[in-house]
């Protein structure tokens, strides 16, 4: 590759580092798989560069995290990251919440404990929904990029994660 | 409408995804229904809790650190590897001299290939260098305290001079990498504009004047002194660079210089 190539590489995709970064940490749930991810996917990026001028106009960011994405649910698959977790089923983990009170979220040390722990037991289907719209701002159309399903999956997905993240803390309240 | 469907549509009007006349549907909706009024605070207080206790993450330096050096290392780039394998140099080296055998102009070509290279990758890390967090690793507008920082770091002590009372600020510096060496760089400022200057000891050869050269809407200055060798890059206008490059050139030819060791 010419040097200016890895040049302009790194311009457009380099500072999206950290976003790259907080979805495979969020998605491994291990501060060293994440890095080995990251690089895993920075290296995939390059060698797909090519492919990406065509889609040109956009930021390079959805299309980076879809790469990122894509390498740590393979890392995941080959190294059994989740094989605690239960195999993902969309309607499994469709259930509709019961109820819901507002005041949950006025989060005590418990309350904090107990949404991360919500979120590291969602899917990683879900949990990455939650991380690409709460953390990072992406649209339903950049989130459905990322993860490769069309935009009524990613809103159901979206909204399902939400409902277990407050039943979770829901729960925590009543249990005060 | 099922509960599930509702907190759908929910969730699609809180992230300003649903089409506006349904948002508007909605919102009516919303000051009629008790149930999807409680439900709507809930998902706000909800997604304010994500925001503020599941934080956006930094990546940490040693991964950036990591990522780039594996990026040159994969482009294939001169400036592969902080630490280049030994192993692979030595056919690369055999093949070079078979090159040099067969071809009488080499040298000369390979010379003008090389300063190409060169101000390529000083290009490459001027423009690295802009993006967030990548500017400097000592932030001073003090040469008393950037130099000393190089101590320890490069073979050799660069000399350090702020112009803030000629308009060109000291930033701080950084170390970088170019030309298979590791490489003083500091950081300039004048009005939006960034100075990169990029200084390493002269190979012995002929003092030169700056050239310059223009690339991508950057300039680029090059000389050498018997003692250093510079590159000046940035996207400042060239007569504002060249007054830059002059007062770098006075300072260097006045002061007492630290000579390299």
């Amino acid at each position: 590759m010419e040097p200016h190539e890895l040049g302009r590489f790194e311009v457009i995709v380099l500072p999206h580092l950290d976003a790259a970064y907080t979805l495979a940490r969020y998605l491994t749930r291990h501060e060293h798989d994440a890095q080995d991810v990251v690089q895993d996917a920075y290296l995939r990026a390059l060698k797909y560069f090519e492919g990406f001028r065509g889609t040109e106009g956009g930021d390079g960011r959805a299309w980076l995290l879809a790469i990122v994405r894509n390498t740590a649910f393979t890392w995941r698959r080959r190294y059994r990251l989740e094989a605690t977790a239960t195999e993902f089923d969309e309607q499994l983990h469709s259930e509709a919440v019961a109820d819901v009170h507002p005041e949950a979220a006025l989060l005590g040390a418990s309350a904090r404990e107990s949404l991360h722990q919500a979120l590291d037991r969602l899917p990683p289907e879900f949990r990455e929904v939650i991380v690409l719209r709460e953390l990072q701002g992406l649209s339903y159309k950049e989130i459905g990029e990322v993860t490769g399903v069309p935009v009524g999956t990613v809103m159901s997905r979206l909204s399902r994660a939400r409902s277990r993240l407050q039943r979770a803390l829901y729960a925590e309240q009543e249990g005060r | 409408m099922t509960h599930s469907d509702l907190e759908l549509q929910l969730d699609a009007y809180l992230d300003g995804e649903l089409a506006s006349r349904d948002a508007r549907e909605f919102a009516d909706h919303l000051k009629e229904c008790r149930e999807c009024a409680r439900l709507h605070d809930a998902r706000v207080a909800l997604g304010a809790a994500i925001r503020a206790e599941v934080p956006a993450l930094r990546a940490p330096d040693e991964l950036r650190t990591r990522v780039r050096a594996a990026l040159r290392s994969a482009a294939g780039s001169p400036v592969a590897s902080r630490r280049p394998p030994i192993r692979g140099w030595r056919p690369l080296a055999l093949a070079a001299s078979l090159a040099l055998v067969a071809v009488g102009s080499w040298r000369l070509g390979s010379n003008s290939a090389a300063g190409e290279a060169l101000s390529e990758q000083v290009l490459t890390s001027h423009v690295r260098s802009l993006m967030p967090g990548h500017l400097t690793d000592v932030v001073s507008s003090d040469q008393h305290t950037v130099k000393p920082w190089f101590n320890g770091k490069l073979d050799f002590s660069p000399a350090v001079y702020d112009f803030a009372g000629r308009g060109y600020p000291l930033i701080g510096g950084r170390l970088d990498y170019l030309g298979g060496r590791p490489v003083a760089a500091l950081a300039y400022g004048r009005r939006q504009h960034l100075i990169n200057v990029f200084l390493w000891p002269a190979a012995q050869g002929p003092v030169r004047d700056p050239g310059e050269t223009m690339r991508q809407g950057y300039h680029l200055l090059h000389w050498t002194t018997p003692e250093y060798t510079y590159w000046v890059v940035s996207d400042l206008g060239l007569a504002e660079l060249r007054e830059f490059a002059q007062l770098v050139r006075e300072a260097d030819s006045t002061a007492s210089r630290p000579t390299a060791h």
